[in-house]
């Protein structure tokens, strides 16, 4: 089982999004990938599209306006 | 909404101890801006009284794009580039509410024989709105924001964005050095089209609903086929 | 009583909205604004008119481009930013938003990251402003009003503008990530 960080800090819609897609991917069922975001619309469309594919979501407030969006792959 | 709904990820160590900086509450700050915009109407009514209105709605307007986190551009792109249409849906019931509100003020100055308000949206259809409206959409994805959704994220603090919306103002101005061109060579040979001088009043009203109702249900059809592959 | 842990702080100020709570308020001031100020929602029009204030700084000359030409377009420019409805409601929008990231303690300035983003803000700022007066509007004037103003305008509108978001999305993908 593996973690891995995406930072996506300063980035704007929609690239957290499409960066989250092609990491997740690469990556084996069961892997956690943590994506980091200080973009308000990409809080709440990547935890959607996430939802969306079936895997686990958790979005942790990190600081004011930072955000981290917590994926466990699961299929 | 989401933070004390645990799924039970399991986190390495590592990560959840990073050190956390101390949150500052930025509400104080939030209540002066809210002020000191009270404040500023207040003043430009004393100057104008024609003012006002469009400051608090310039504000509501801000406040709920923000919030609710609508967009735009979102609507347009995500359809073809994540098959969401989450927002393509909610954008064309937006469409379906305004239509109705509009037709009802339209048509109340219209039986009333009074000029009808806001006839000069209705603008001729020409190549200039093809060629125009495609420039748009190419622009608004690779910068990340049409008109107002860029000046929303110049509010919350992106300087990728103020750089967007001073080049925003350039290419207006450039445009706006071309339009005797346009107008001359394209957009005279468009006509404009408003949908009740052909349909009638209910008639435009039930076709446009219409449309909006089953490019609703393509967009929904659009986003299951997605899930589905 | 902490405000922070408030119900209804979290509900109203705090959280994101549900995105058709958005539509719904976007579409009834729409509508306020067609009722009390006789025209509908615009946005990039007005743009063009920071564009020939900055540029008058500048020591240069809007008087013989047609754009500018009519009597209520040089009136518009001879009056000044604070006689102008539209642009108080364009900076609404910038103040209005901040005082939402703010109040729910949300903000945060964020720099440049590279030069690709330079670049795609540039570009994209550029097509969006001279695409949205020859297109005569943006997402807003041209779109959302457009079609809620029953004018056909506003479906070609979105036909190309959705054509154009496609090849924008390729770009993107390929050249600005």
């Amino acid at each position: 089982m593996k973690e891995v960080e995406l930072d996506c800090l300063g980035e704007a819609c929609p690239i957290p999004l499409v960066k989250a897609e092609n990491k997740l991917k690469e990556m084996e069922i069961g892997d956690v990938l943590i994506v980091q975001i200080d973009h308000s619309c990409a809080m709440k469309n990547v935890p959607e599209w996430a939802r969306k594919e079936g895997h686990n979501v958790e979005i942790e407030e990190i600081d004011d306006g930072e955000w981290e969006i917590i994926i466990e792959k699961v299929k | 909404m989401d933070e004390q709904k645990s799924t039970g990820i399991q986190r390495s160590s590592t990560h959840t101890r990073r050190t956390r900086k101390k949150k500052k509450n930025q509400l104080p700050f939030g209540i002066a801006v809210v002020l000191l915009a009270v404040m500023f109407g207040i003043l430009l009514g004393h100057k104008n009284p024609g003012m006002p209105i469009f400051w608090i709605t310039g504000l509501a307007f801000g406040y709920i794009l923000q919030r609710s986190r609508f967009c735009f551009t979102a609507s347009m792109r995500d359809p073809f580039l994540t098959g969401s249409t989450s927002l393509t849906r909610t954008v064309l019931t937006a469409f379906a509410i305004t239509t109705i509100g509009f037709a009802a003020i339209k048509y109340g100055a219209y039986v009333k024989g009074l000029p009808i308000p806001g006839q000069s949206y209705v603008v001729p259809v020409s190549l200039a709105t093809a060629a125009g409206a495609f420039m748009f959409g190419v622009g608004m994805v690779i910068a990340g924001g049409c008109a107002s959704g860029t000046l929303m994220r110049v509010g919350e603090g992106f300087s990728m964005q103020i750089i967007s919306l001073f080049f925003f103002i350039v290419g207006s101005l450039w445009g706006a050095h071309d339009f005797g061109w346009w107008k001359l060579n394209v957009i005279l040979k468009g006509k404009a089209i408003f949908l009740p001088d052909i349909f009638g009043w209910i008639g435009a009203v039930i076709i446009q609903l219409l449309i909006i109702a089953l490019l609703w249900i393509a967009a929904d059809k659009w986003e299951n086929r997605k899930n589905l592959a | 009583m902490d405000i922070k842990k408030n119900k209804y702080y979290k509900l109203w100020i705090k959280d994101a909205w549900p995105y058709i709570t958005g539509a719904v308020l976007l579409s009834l001031f729409q509508i306020v604004t067609l009722a009390t100020t006789g025209n509908p929602w615009g946005v990039s029009g007005i743009l063009a008119n920071w564009g020939a204030w900055l540029y008058e700084t500048a020591g240069g000359s809007v008087d013989k481009w047609y754009y500018f030409s009519s009597e209520g377009a040089r009136r518009t420019l001879e009056n000044g930013f604070m006689n102008h409805g539209g642009s108080l409601r364009n900076l609404g929008i910038i103040i209005g938003a901040l005082a939402a990231t703010l109040l729910s303690s949300g903000f945060k300035f964020k720099k440049i990251k590279s030069w690709k983003q330079i670049i795609a803000a540039t570009l994209g700022g550029l097509l969006m402003g001279y695409g949205a007066r020859i297109g005569f509007g943006c997402n807003i004037g041209a779109l959302f009003s457009g079609i809620a103003s029953l004018s056909l305008s506003g479906w070609v509108y979105a036909l190309f503008l959705f054509l154009g978001a496609i090849i924008g999305s390729k770009l993107l993908v390929k050249y600005f990530m």
